[in-house]
């Protein structure tokens, strides 16, 4: 019979080998693949898209800030750039680099797979708005113009992906830019976000955090250097101004005043009732379709019925039908309390 | 990819400018007021009236139901009473049914076999092995099941089992799943081929998943009398006889509780790793109370459930008999193929705290868990040539009484670590053919199949491989 101890002891060493090969992002295999996708088309997409995007907001692109952007040394962008010329992608005018035609357009195939597959994970899968950006920096490597066309078709010719930056369409037209800075924005002035920086992650996950999403109304309040005081979509937020600054959005005349959403369906005490003023931006793709399927609409009126064992799921009435919602779907629907019925 | 030409190139540029200028919720706003309007429509169109007294009458037994203080325990006390009626309800069709298929018509079709000049190996081959799985099948799985499923339908007419639901949501909330996951796991008990397609009732695709992929951590109607007999045999027999019932019903729902901890441990893993990027959405709706419909009840999940469920076994199981009788009966060299085979996986059958008889059993068995104990018996006269017991190679027997199995299974070299494996084995091994079946037409996919099918088998080879060397290591004998 095999000595027990010795069998442990080699059980346990063949799992942590196993783990450390398969382990998700940090393995072995994981790593491997890694460099195997690290190639020089990789690096040549991605300095293409970073001049196209500096093109785009119209800063001048260095070969230091490609640098920078890329993760890659001085001389390894040097040599990148000098390869980039002699493919005819880019020419130099002295310190300015400038994209050639052919450039352009290679790099906007580029980021339009990028931006085609955020808008496919926000809308059809359950994966995390942080990783969006990650995984479509995998994918537009990856996926060949056919496949990405497909892909529109399936959802629809989307034009705007979930931070709001433009979907270059097949044939490479992209709009300008539009809209401004929200720290330009003055006091008392209305405006609807359009675009969010999902670069860099701190950031991005901040304004996530805050619920700053493309398509909320914002109303500004007051803005110093150490504070932005706004009303996103009727909810009072703050944000530093730092935050602030990857936020672009469009002015828009607003002379009525928008509906304050001063409370969530979370807050509603049992038997209390409310209407619902809108869903949340950042509850999107099935789940919203979800919701609105079950009638929550803006108008609707909701009466909290009953609570779970635990606190939660807590049970509502719903034109008509009792519907169980969790928390955190809860905190999603914006209501304004009745009050002669709350209670 | 379209050009652009001929004579509408303005109004085709222009539509291509204004596009960009509809931002990106216009889809969202477009949605938004078709459903307001079509609600504005309902709304001035249907007059609600009567509802009112419904209501009350549903709102003071959901007080009850889901009450913090009732809730639970009425929850526990209605899932016993049907498992209660369920097990001692078919203990009596399952011996008819036993006594008329197994022990009268078997032997008829042997003599009819004789009679007309069959050869042996043809009415062997027919009778020992093809018929008598599907008759074991029969008699063990049809009647647990004919009294299981309409009693669960009848609860779910009745529309508590949403309440379960939401009583329980809760716990599986943390565990990343549904709490619509209670009721497949319910069903599981009696077949996780029909907890599988219970899991319809789970409309967000992660937790549907999960719930698939774990259904299996239910002890199914075919292994609950396998934990019973062997519970009986080596964990009664350490307790003194008056206590002896008791402690062996204990191991039993304690090995039935860890498979719950493992379900909740699997959905807690399998949503955060393999499951984390599916879509995943959350309603349940609670509707309201009503008389449920006890013929149509009876109907839909006699046919629906029982009978597909039932026909799915039959038809794998046919093929087990087969092939069980083949392997025990074509030799190669001086023994049959089954004693090879057995050889072959002894060695690592030790190693795991189990023997090669029982890991071959549950190759030959995975059309049904059924058939596993009477398979294992029947292998073991086989190899350690126990020759008082038995029916010959092949055939597949049950024996009358605990000291008849003891006798047999000592035989083969048992001892209390070889049936503690074997209960933990019997939780966590791969689902039967059916349920691999049924869970390929739920999924509609290859890959979450093999996930289901082998996560149980590598879970249950672990944990029989750390008891066995653990249990070794303190000087356990075995």
């Amino acid at each position: 019979m095999v000595d027990p101890a010795r069998a442990l002891i080699l059980a346990a060493a063949v799992s942590l080998l196993l783990v450390l090969v398969f382990w998700p992002g940090i393995g072995v295999l994981a790593r491997w693949q890694r460099t195997r996708l690290n190639t020089r088309r990789i690096l040549i997409e991605d300095a293409l898209k970073h001049l196209y995007d500096y093109e785009y907001q119209q800063l001048t692109a260095t070969h230091r800030s490609l640098a920078g952007a890329l993760s890659i040394s001085g001389d390894e962008a040097a040599r990148l750039l000098e390869g980039l010329q002699s493919l005819e992608l880019l020419r130099a005018q002295g310190e300015h680099l400038v994209l050639t035609d052919d450039g352009r357009a290679y790099a906007l195939r580029v980021i339009r797979m990028h931006r085609l597959w955020e808008r496919y994970l926000a809308d059809e899968t359950g994966v995390n708005e942080t990783e969006w950006h990650h995984q479509a920096e995998v994918k537009e490597h990856q996926l060949t113009p056919e496949q990405a066309d497909a892909l529109a078709v399936r959802m629809g010719n989307p034009s705007y992906d979930p931070h709001g930056d433009p979907i270059p369409t097949a044939t490479g037209e992209i709009p300008v830019k539009r809209g401004i800075a929200l720290t330009k924005l003055q006091p008392y002035e209305h405006a609807e976000v359009v675009h969010i920086e999902d670069e860099p992650d701190v950031v991005y996950a901040q304004l996530v955090a805050q619920d700053i999403h493309p398509g909320i109304h914002i109303r500004m309040i007051s803005i110093d250097k150490d504070k932005v005081q706004l009303e996103a979509d009727g909810i009072e937020n703050a944000l530093a101004p730092i935050i602030a600054a990857n936020v672009t959005v469009v002015p828009v005349d607003r002379t009525e005043t928008i509906e304050r959403h001063e409370a969530t369906l979370a807050d509603l005490p049992l038997g209390g009732s409310g209407r619902v003023v809108a869903i949340s931006r950042a509850c999107r793709g099935p789940q919203r379709r979800r919701m609105m399927d079950l009638g929550i609409l803006p108008g609707t009126t909701i009466t909290a019925e009953m609570r779970g064992i635990g606190g939660d799921p807590t049970a509502y009435m719903i034109r008509g039908a009792t519907i169980a919602l969790r928390m955190n779907q809860a905190k999603m629907i914006h209501i304004q309390r009745n009050e002669e019925k709350a209670g | 990819m379209t050009t652009v030409s001929g004579p509408n190139d303005d109004i085709l540029i222009k539509a291509g400018n204004l596009r960009w200028k509809l931002g990106e919720n216009f889809h969202d706003s477009l949605m938004e007021s078709l459903y307001t309007e079509a609600s504005r429509l309902a709304d001035r169109a249907v007059t609600r009236t009567g509802a009112q007294q419904h209501f009350n009458w549903d709102r003071t037994l959901d007080q009850l139901l889901t009450g913090r203080w009732t809730g639970f325990p009425l929850m526990v006390a209605l899932l016993m009473v049907v498992f209660w009626i369920t097990i001692a309800g078919a203990n009596v069709p399952s011996a008819l049914i036993a006594s008329l298929l197994i022990d009268t018509v078997h032997p008829m079709l042997q003599t009819f076999g004789s009679n007309i000049g069959m050869p042996w190996w043809l009415s062997g081959l027919l009778f020992d092995g093809v018929y008598l799985a599907a008759a074991w099948v029969v008699s063990v799985m049809l009647p647990p099941m004919a009294i299981f499923f309409p009693l669960f339908t009848l609860l779910e007419d009745f529309g508590y089992l949403p309440r379960v639901a939401f009583n329980l949501d809760h716990l599986f909330r943390k565990a990343g799943a549904h709490g619509k996951q209670a009721l497949s796991m319910s069903m599981g008990y009696g077949c996780n081929a029909a907890g599988v397609i219970a899991t319809r009732v789970i409309d967000s695709p992660r937790e549907r998943l999960i719930a698939i992929i774990t259904n299996n951590f239910s002890l199914c109607n075919g292994r609950w009398p396998t934990q019973i007999l062997i519970a009986t045999l080596y964990i009664g027999a350490l307790a003194p006889p008056a206590l002896g019932g008791l402690i062996s019903a204990s191991a039993v729902v304690a090995v039935a509780l860890l498979g719950v901890a493992i379900t909740f441990l699997t959905s807690w893993l399998l949503s955060r790793t393999m499951l984390k990027g599916e879509v995943s959405t959350f309603s349940l709706e609670l509707p309201p109370y009503r008389p449920p419909q006890i013929l149509r009840t009876l109907h839909t999940s006699l046919i629906d459930r029982t009978l597909l469920v039932l026909w799915r076994a039959v038809v794998f199981a046919v093929p087990a008999g087969a092939v069980t009788w083949l392997i025990a009966n074509i030799p190669i060299g001086d023994q049959s193929i089954a004693q090879h085979v057995i050889a072959l996986l002894n060695p690592f059958g030790m190693l795991v705290g189990l023997n090669g008889v029982i890991l071959l059993a549950y190759i030959i068995a995975i059309p049904a868990n059924e058939i596993v104990i009477p398979t294992v018996l029947m292998l073991t006269v086989l190899s350690s040539g126990a020759a008082n017991y038995g029916e010959g190679a092949g055939v597949m027997f049950d024996l009358e009484d605990h000291r008849q199995y003891l006798a047999v299974f000592n035989a083969g070299g048992w001892t209390l670590l070889t049936a503690i494996n074997l209960m933990l084995f019997s939780l966590l091994h791969n689902p039967c053919s059916t349920a691999i079946y049924t869970i390929y037409k739920e999924t509609g996919s290859v890959k979450w199949t093999v996930v289901s099918t082998l996560l149980p088998i590598v879970m249950g080879l672990g944990l029989c491989f750390l008891v066995t060397q653990i249990w070794r290591l303190l000087g356990g004998a075995g």
